[in-house]
């Protein structure tokens, strides 16, 4: 049976993570069990992926209805937690995890309270009693560990003026520059999952790291994950644009001190050495406003959301208006003390 | 009886007092022609400007020219006006020595301090090009206005700052109210607080090799521009033979 379900060994009650206490733990008994302790039931047997067509509840035996990319969830019709093994094993089979540390209950607070610090969100959308849904869920990221090896050559130049007499000089100094960089970051986070937009992932950044745990699957009790759509070599090119800007920052970095610099050449050689497939944690809202959908992405540990808002036009042109008055208002006033006309 | 003719004693005695000192105030002479550069009616309506303006900042706005028999500098002639006129008053004076084509702007006292040689350089530099072209009355006339629009400004200011024009306030104002709005549309959606340092391992990255070679020096040279109105000038104030502080700026047209 590929689907495993976590039951309390005491009152056979399903078993759901605790993000307030990092255990699985028994909602009716009151159990719980370490995490780091427990072997984990997807390692006792192996699965291969694909190999159920359909899946059944342990508990109560009706069809689990999933989509292909997800590997957890709860079933729709008694609620247990139930992981879709062969979803996690084989070349499926995440490596790390950071478990959520924020619960449903305080994702639902800090989103409204996210809600009512929005500057030119609309009035209506600031209280935040439109929630639709909260879903906690673990997305699928690579983490990658990438060497660089730079160099460039370029030209530079140092410039220096002074006066003499009547004239104005204008003194340039020309150097032929060239730096030889090794570069190398760890666990730079690109998320593998197709459903999740990129932009939307990517300013959920940074995640904790301290909080990075060798995958277990209980860790996934009550939560819904996903597995990945894109593996590290598919997004390897992804990764590469993303921390090109970090790059070219710091070999910018290296060169301070020229007043000008033009590269006639920048090789940058990036080698993968290693990418850990990893469960990050995140909670999705969604929310309705004006007959609008709107997705809004938390993360779950950090608790930063990220997503676009509605914007009221009548806010921004009051932000706008107020600005521009009192910058006015303060500039008559200085050229006034001045000694220049009010109007 | 006695109060009412009291009363009618001291009107005659105020009006005689006040009468003949606001007629002087409006018939103040202040425009010298000496070298007859202006018609009749041009003397007047500058002499009227000059007034009306010189009350305003209560100052005299003065204008000389003079055919410099003597062969005086034009600076001497300012000043010589100047203490043998106004010892003591808030004066800014225009000479014209038509002689050696040579014009003189000076300040004294309060018109020291708001025109200082820099402003007056400006006022010099702006009304040269009209002097040259024989347009006296005009050149005049805006040595009047610039003189009492920059006596307006609190001294040590540039008067032509751009800080004072209007346009440019809005223009700046609009800008600014414009970029907090964009800043905050953009920043609604959460904004990324990683940079270059977040991910990179400083232990094991660094510069393995660099070389700097000098290549060249390559030296550039311009002239350095000067205001020199109608060729030849400066500024300098200085003190006139009566021992008066002024502020001046010289030039020729």
């Amino acid at each position: 049976m590929p689907v495993v379900e976590y039951k309390c060994p005491n009152c056979g009650s399903g078993m759901n993570f605790d993000s307030a206490s990092g255990m699985l733990s028994c909602p009716s008994c009151g159990r719980q069990d370490k995490i780091d302790d427990t072997s984990d039931p997807l390692l006792v047997q192996t699965f291969e992926e694909g190999e159920a067509v359909e899946y059944h509840c342990n508990s109560c035996g009706a069809d689990i209805i999933t989509d292909p990319e997800t590997s957890a969830t709860t079933c729709s019709f008694c609620g247990s937690a139930v992981v879709l093994a062969d979803r996690l094993s084989g070349q499926l089979a995440p490596s790390k995890v950071i478990p959520f540390a924020i619960s449903k209950q305080q994702a639902e607070q800090a989103f409204r309270k996210w809600c009512r610090g929005g500057l030119v969100t609309p009035k209506g959308f600031m209280t935040a009693d439109r929630i639709k849904s909260i879903t906690g869920m673990y997305v699928p990221f690579w983490l990658y560990e990438l060497n660089n090896e730079i160099e460039v050559q370029g030209h530079g130049t140092k410039v220096r003026t002074y006066t003499r007499g009547d004239y104005r000089y204008t003194e340039t100094q020309h150097f032929e520059v060239y730096r030889k960089i090794r570069l190398n970051y760890n666990k730079v986070p690109v998320d593998a999952s197709e459903k999740m937009k990129d932009e939307l992932m990517d300013r959920l950044e940074p995640f904790p790291y301290g909080q990075l745990k060798t995958f277990n699957s209980p860790y996934l009790a009550g939560y819904i994950a996903e597995k990945y759509s894109f593996d590290e070599k598919q997004l390897f090119p992804r990764v590469k644009t993303k921390i090109a800007p970090f790059i070219n920052s710091y070999i910018q970095s290296t060169v301070r001190g020229y007043a000008s610099m033009s590269y006639s050449r920048k090789d940058i050689d990036t080698r993968l050495t290693h990418a850990d497939y990893a469960l990050l944690p995140v909670w999705m809202v969604h929310y309705d406003y004006n007959n609008t959908g709107y997705t809004f992405a938390m993360n779950g540990q950090t608790g930063k959301v990220v997503g676009k808002p509605p914007i009221s036009k009548g806010k921004v042109a009051a932000w706008f208006g107020g600005v521009a008055a009192v910058t006015l208002l303060t500039l008559k006033t200085v050229s006034w003390a001045m000694g220049g006309g009010f109007l | 009886m006695r109060r009412s003719s009291l009363t009618a004693m001291l009107l005659l005695l105020i009006g005689l007092l006040v009468l003949p000192a606001s007629g002087l105030a409006a018939d103040k002479q202040l425009i010298f022609d000496e070298a007859g550069l202006l018609s009749p009616e041009e003397v007047q309506e500058l002499n009227a400007l000059a007034n009306q303006l010189g009350a305003e900042r209560q100052t005299d706005f003065i204008i000389i020219t003079s055919s410099n028999t003597e062969n005086k500098d034009v600076a001497m002639i300012t000043n010589d006006f100047y203490d043998e006129n106004l010892p003591g008053e808030n004066a800014a004076i225009l000479t014209m020595d038509m002689r050696n084509r040579q014009v003189d702007l000076g300040g004294f006292y309060l018109a020291e301090e708001y025109l200082d040689n820099s402003r007056l350089d400006k006022i010099r530099n702006g009304i040269t090009p009209a002097l040259s072209a024989g347009n006296y009355a005009d050149a005049f006339r805006e040595f009047l206005k610039e003189s009492h629009r920059y006596m307006g400004y609190e001294p040590g200011f540039n008067p032509d700052n751009i800080l004072f024009q209007t346009w440019f306030q809005v223009a700046v104002s609009l800008a600014l109210g414009g970029l907090v709005v964009s800043v905050m549309v953009f920043r609604s959606g959460g904004r990324v607080t990683i940079n270059r340092q977040t991910y990179e391992d400083s232990g094991s990255s660094g510069v393995l090799a660099h070389r700097d070679t000098y290549l060249r020096t390559t030296t550039t040279k311009t002239k350095i521009p000067r205001n020199n109105g109608g060729g030849g000038g400066g500024g300098g104030g200085g003190m006139t033979r009566g021992g008066h502080s002024r502020s001046g700026s010289r030039g020729s047209f």
